[in-house]
């Protein structure tokens, strides 16, 4: 057996055998180096509740090259991308070393998701909503949570069937409501007023005029 | 072999990636790059003299070239140190003089290599008693495992290197299962494999990263950010510089390696800041070794050193 393949079953085994973490590793098509893991969200943050998925992948010269993750649960969070689920953490870029398992980066995902680091972010939006305006951020990240990643449900979620696409983008249902009584499709001005961060202190500061320019722009 | 003089060639920082959101520098790294001017770029060229890079730079220089060799074997035959001498040959005279002060102590020949873990194991070959030399390493190395399991790595991180390292040490003087003892040739083989000589190489910086974590009041007042210079734990210096692969071994580690393997170093510092070539010695108080590994240093990494008596 290669060296490679009796390291991973080593690592699958021991996650296995570990029932505190609550880390789940399977195999996908089979392959033991093309897998799927999960964890909960910690508690005490916008995650908590949720259980969110990641696709891991092996490469050739593991564990002396860095494991490839990314997650298929979206996620709402400055260091990850909410559109493609890539991931900004040293440990998979050039601070891997070959003493981590598959296990300890999944628990260092799990404390990314505690502690983020808006000054080196994924996700340039998700950063600045995160900068702006703490307590909304938390909103949307919780929504994310609720309705991607099977987390318990939120204020705005309460009694409504579907998805909110204004809740997914962070903003305030009148903020949107007020452009789109303009004459301007909804999805547009959802659009527009995420990409300008019409959030928080910042709705004093972006006078409509700018957004109606934007929204004619596109 | 890469001549000396084709390192312009080598860029002080990677351009900035262009390949999509995975791999791009982050928004906030863009934003950073557009709000401060990037340091004056300094052309680092075979005439450089390296005592006026700043340690940042010098720091980036050798990483640049850790990682510019990418094609070079992880580790080649002996080579005369003429060799070495002629790619300084059109550069700084420095470092010439500090090659012909090599020679004429007797050094006649480098090894490029992942030089320590290579000499480890080719010390208890060369050995005049291979098998007190084979019976000497394994006692302590099999003290190792319970010392890395002590700082908290896990078994199944380390056993499979561990074992590697083992197996080659002991095949000095057991054969293996095609009834073959290790030559020169074998163990410059086993070195040649990717997976073989990193499993060493690994097992060796988790050693130095569990010495430097078990005696950290000794090594803690040496621990500074190679980029920043601030001071660091040592538990957040190992786990940045000592475990990761690719970063570079500096006095601290090579003290603590020294150490836990109870073997004498003695390096050759390359560095062209005078005629003189200084050999720092590394001697643990418990040493098991005969003589020391002798090993030549040069901004990027380092070379065994080879007398001419070999």
């Amino acid at each position: 057996m290669d060296a490679r393949l009796r390291r991973v079953n080593k690592e699958i085994a021991d996650c296995k055998n570990d029932k505190t973490s609550n880390i789940t590793l399977d195999l996908v098509d089979n392959s033991p180096f093309h897998l799927k893991g999960s964890f909960p969200g910690p508690e005490d943050t916008p995650y908590q509740g949720g259980i969110f998925e990641v696709d891991i992948l092996i490469p050739d010269a593991y564990p002396f090259q860095p494991v490839k993750m990314k997650f298929t649960t979206k996620v709402y969070h400055p260091n990850v991308s909410s559109a493609s689920g890539a991931i900004c953490l040293d440990i998979l870029k050039d601070a891997w070393s070959p003493v981590l398992t598959l296990k300890s980066t999944l628990i260092s995902l799990q404390s990314l998701l505690c502690s983020p680091e808006p000054n080196d972010p994924q996700d340039a939006e998700v950063a600045k909503h995160y900068t702006t305006s703490k307590g909304s951020f938390e909103e949307t990240a919780r929504y994310w949570t609720h309705i991607y990643a099977g987390g318990p449900g939120t204020k705005q979620s309460k009694g409504s069937a579907g998805r909110d696409e204004v809740a997914i983008a962070g903003l305030e249902q009148a903020h949107v409501d007020q452009f789109e009584s303009l004459g301007f499709p909804r999805n547009k001005v959802i659009d527009v007023l995420r990409r300008l961060n019409y959030r928080g202190a910042n709705v004093a500061q972006i006078p409509e005029d700018r957004i109606v320019e934007e929204l004619l722009k596109v | 072999m890469i001549p000396m003089n084709s390192e312009p060639d080598v860029p002080l920082r990677d351009p900035p990636s262009q390949s999509g959101e995975e791999e791009g520098p982050s928004a906030a790294e863009q934003a950073k790059a557009i709000e401060q001017p990037p340091p004056q770029p300094v052309e680092i060229t075979a005439d450089t003299n390296l005592s006026e890079l700043s340690a940042a730079q010098m720091y980036e220089l050798n990483q640049a070239h850790e990682t510019a060799d990418v094609h070079r074997p992880l580790i080649a035959e002996i080579a005369p140190i003429a060799e070495l001498r002629a790619e300084y040959e059109n550069g700084s005279t420095l470092f010439v003089q500090q090659i012909d002060n090599l020679e004429s102590q007797g050094y006649s020949s480098i090894r490029r290599t992942r030089a320590v873990a290579f000499a480890y194991v080719e010390q208890v070959l060369k050995s005049s008693d291979p098998p007190l030399a084979v019976a000497t390493t394994l006692s302590t190395l099999e003290g190792t495992p319970a010392l890395l399991e002590t700082v908290g790595y896990q078994n199944l991180v380390f056993d499979d290197f561990y074992s590697v390292l083992v197996q080659l040490v002991r095949n000095v003087t057991i054969p293996d299962e095609l009834g073959n003892k290790l030559t020169n040739q074998t163990l410059l083989e086993a070195f040649q494999s990717p997976a073989e000589s990193n499993s060493i190489v690994v097992y060796m910086r988790m050693l130095t990263s569990a010495q430097m974590q078990l005696n950290a009041e000794n090594f803690a007042p040496f621990l500074f950010h190679p980029e920043l210079g601030e001071p660091m734990e040592v538990k957040e210096f190992c786990e940045n510089f000592v475990d990761a692969i690719g970063k570079e071994a500096d006095h601290v580690q090579m003290t603590a390696l020294s150490q836990i393997l109870r073997i004498d170093i003695s390096v050759a510092y390359l560095d062209g800041r005078s005629e003189q070539l200084d050999f720092v010695k590394f001697s643990p108080e418990e040493t098991t070794s005969s003589s020391p590994i002798v090993l030549l240093y040069r901004p990027g990494h380092y070379d065994i050193l080879e007398g001419s008596y070999s």
